[in-house]
């Protein structure tokens, strides 16, 4: 299958997510590469949200904008969502493989896309009266990106209802427990570092 | 001898660039205002010190910690000279006129005794809060005894209640206005006979949750150690040509330290920026201790804390801040009191017993005679001004909202969208938006639809084409 077809497939899911999910995981038609494609897409399109979105509804300062920080607000999540989702379905009997729930979570991530990409030239001809219709197709592409990521969550893991939606909330715990767990970590490699250094300007300096 | 000759070089430019450096410091202090985000940028300095008094100079001996300064409107200047217990009256030659000590109250001789708060009415008459006396003294303008205000009597106050008057202001009806040393209820309010007739403008309670959070958790051991949650006292009030109070509060936490009082004691103060008239942004928040209103709506507050005036248009915009703590003439130790007359401010200081003039740059001159003619609706004279105050400070973005106003008026909405930008006043912004959208549209749509139906029409055709090309080859293959 070409990149084409791929993309072209990616907006299937889209709009048809409970036939797309499906053959995603068991026609193989699922491609990393496309999953990638839309999480670098998000981040560009959030990148020029921030930047170009009209000056009625961006209330940015200019000088702390800064591209760097879309790692911290969208790859960092996306990789940690991915990561806990795993850790938690492989405890709670999930079907889904590592490479499946990167793949779903990407093409869920799809319509921020579809719907950023208008919605910021929108923003540039609306008044401030007008402008709840922005928030309005912000908050649908929202809404939308979450009904995918339930779909493609259920589908790869084989769930529930019900089971699908208490593993994604516990998957946001999770993700809790994993910030909380690295910065402990962080922290005390700090202490150790500081402790070793201590110690070695407590030898060298008792010559 | 190249490198030397380069050095050489060097060390000259960084010298000469030390001296520019040094020229351009020549004010005691910074001008700064802040922007729509809270960042604060500089700007000229709006008013320079230009006189300084003491009581040696005034030829009355050194004044004692001076607590209140009055500059009445026929030009004289009031100053209430505490540790001595004096009024000293200047005239605009900033002489000495008459000096108050005494006067004869039932007979007797009677004397202030430290006195904080002072005010002059229109007509001369001279009001005292005579704090440790616990009264408020009236005296004719020479001076003599007029009458005496005692505590207040009611049935609403409790037995416990320590009357200590620290402010007094008097409206045109002659109706006094007490600010009292630990007084929550808010100004003690007396009518033209003296008579007690009520507490105005309390402060409201600051609700925090997490507070609450902890007070619902501890003991009551530990409950009766917090501090306890009671409104606000005031600490300073003036009043404006409108009978309108604005009162200071000290607190650090609160987000109105300052409050415009209707007659009927509620606050009514324009808050248009993005941040309340509270002083300083930073961590350490500016405590006020002294208000003073001048014409047009234009309030300046004094901050304790840093030792600076605040000065804000009526709708709350910060227009500039002056003055600072410091040893240098025009800077302060202990500022106390702040007022103005003309176009000039003055601040008392209570440590150093002297008076301050500041007399407006050319600057804040720009600034103040735009903001006249802006509240007064002249737009467009405002605009030719604020462009003259946009060459000296391109940060001021009130002047940016003022000239994208006028021009929306004007009808050039895209310039107005510019200046409204810049400016960061989005409500505005948006009006020019519209009408320039409908302009616009007004102009292009018949082009724009006429793009789009060719567009549309040659796409339906070319896809008729091609579905019929597609059926003969079709046709041809079936065949």
């Amino acid at each position: 299958m070409s990149l084409i077809k791929e993309i072209k497939y990616s907006l299937h899911v889209t709009v048809r997510p409970f036939d797309g999910y499906w053959d995603l995981k068991y026609e193989n038609k699922g491609r990393l590469r496309v999953a990638l494609l839309v999480l670098l897409g998000v981040t560009v399109t959030m990148i020029l949200k921030r930047q170009y979105a009209g000056y009625v509804v961006n209330d940015n300062y200019p000088l702390s904008l800064n591209s760097i920080n879309e790692l911290k607000y969208i790859i960092l999540p996306f990789l940690l969502w991915c990561i806990s989702n795993w850790s938690l379905t492989t405890l709670m009997d999930g079907e889904g493989k590592f490479r499946d729930i990167l793949i779903a979570t990407g093409y869920a991530m799809l319509p921020l896309i579809l719907i950023n990409i208008p919605n910021i030239l929108l923003s540039n001809v609306i008044t401030l009266r007008e402008s709840s219709f922005y928030y309005l197709f912000d908050s649908i592409g929202v809404i939308w990106f979450v009904w995918l990521l339930f779909i493609g969550t259920k589908t790869v893991h084989q769930y529930s209802v019900i089971k699908t939606i208490s593993t994604m909330l516990l998957t946001l715990v999770v993700m809790g427990i994993v910030i909380f767990l690295g910065l402990l970590f962080f922290s005390l490699i700090q202490q150790i570092i500081s402790f070793v250094y201590t110690l070695y300007q407590e030898v060298a300096l008792r010559k | 001898m190249k490198v030397r000759s380069w050095l050489i070089v060097l060390a000259a430019s960084l010298l000469i660039s030390g001296f520019g450096h040094n020229v351009s410091y020549g004010a005691p202090y910074e001008g700064y205002t802040y922007n729509y985000w809270g960042n604060s940028v500089k700007s000229p300095i709006a008013f320079l010190p230009s006189r300084v008094i003491t009581g040696n100079d005034a030829g009355t001996g050194a004044w004692q910690s001076p607590l209140d300064l009055y500059a009445a409107h026929n030009g004289l200047l009031y100053v209430l000279d505490s540790g001595n217990g004096r009024i000293i009256v200047l005239n605009d030659k900033w002489e000495t006129m008459r000096v108050i000590q005494h006067f004869e109250h039932e007979g007797k001789e009677d004397s202030f005794l430290n006195p904080e708060g002072l005010f002059v009415t229109e007509s001369g008459q001279i009001y005292v809060a005579d704090t440790e006396n616990r009264r408020v003294v009236e005296l004719n303008p020479d001076g003599t005894f007029v009458r005496a205000i005692g505590a207040p009597e009611s049935d609403v106050i409790s037995d416990t209640f320590e009357y200590f008057p620290r402010k007094v202001i008097v409206d045109k009806a002659g109706r006094i206005y007490v600010v009292g040393r630990g007084v929550y209820e808010g100004l003690i309010e007396f009518d033209s006979d003296g008579r007690f007739t009520g507490f105005m403008g309390t402060n409201r309670v600051q609700f925090d949750p997490v507070d609450l959070f902890w007070k619902s958790v501890s003991t009551k051991e530990q409950r009766e150690k917090m501090i306890r949650f009671i409104p606000l006292e005031f600490n300073n009030a003036d009043i404006d040509e409108g009978g309108f109070i604005y009162t200071t509060t000290a607190d650090k936490n609160t987000a109105s330290a300052v409050k415009k009082l209707n007659p009927s004691g509620i606050d009514v103060l324009r808050v248009n920026g993005e941040f309340a008239p509270v002083g300083d942004l930073s961590i350490n928040r500016s405590s006020f201790i002294d208000i003073q209103v001048s014409s047009n709506g234009v309030y300046r507050a004094l901050d304790s804390t840093r030792g600076r005036v605040f000065t804000y248009n009526e709708d709350g915009n910060l227009l500039y801040v002056i003055g600072q703590l410091g040893n240098q003439k025009g800077t302060f130790k202990n500022p106390v009191a702040i007022e103005s007359y003309g176009d000039a401010i003055y601040v008392l200081d209570r440590d150093l017993g002297q008076i301050t003039q500041f007399k407006p740059t050319t600057f804040g001159g720009l600034v103040n005679e735009a903001n006249r003619l802006y509240s007064s609706g002249k737009h467009s004279e405002a605009a030719t001004l604020w462009q003259e105050v946009l060459r000296l400070d391109a940060n001021y973005e009130m002047a940016y909202v003022g000239i994208g106003k006028s021009m929306l008026r004007e009808g050039k909405y895209k310039e107005a969208m510019t200046h409204l930008k810049l400016g960061n006043d989005r409500e505005y912004y948006s009006r020019a938006l519209a009408k320039y959208r409908r302009e616009y549209m007004r102009e292009y749509f018949g082009i724009y639809m006429t793009v789009a139906i060719g567009v549309l029409v040659s796409l339906i055709l070319w896809r008729r084409i091609a579905r019929s090309r597609n059926e003969r080859g079709a046709r041809d293959v079936a065949n």
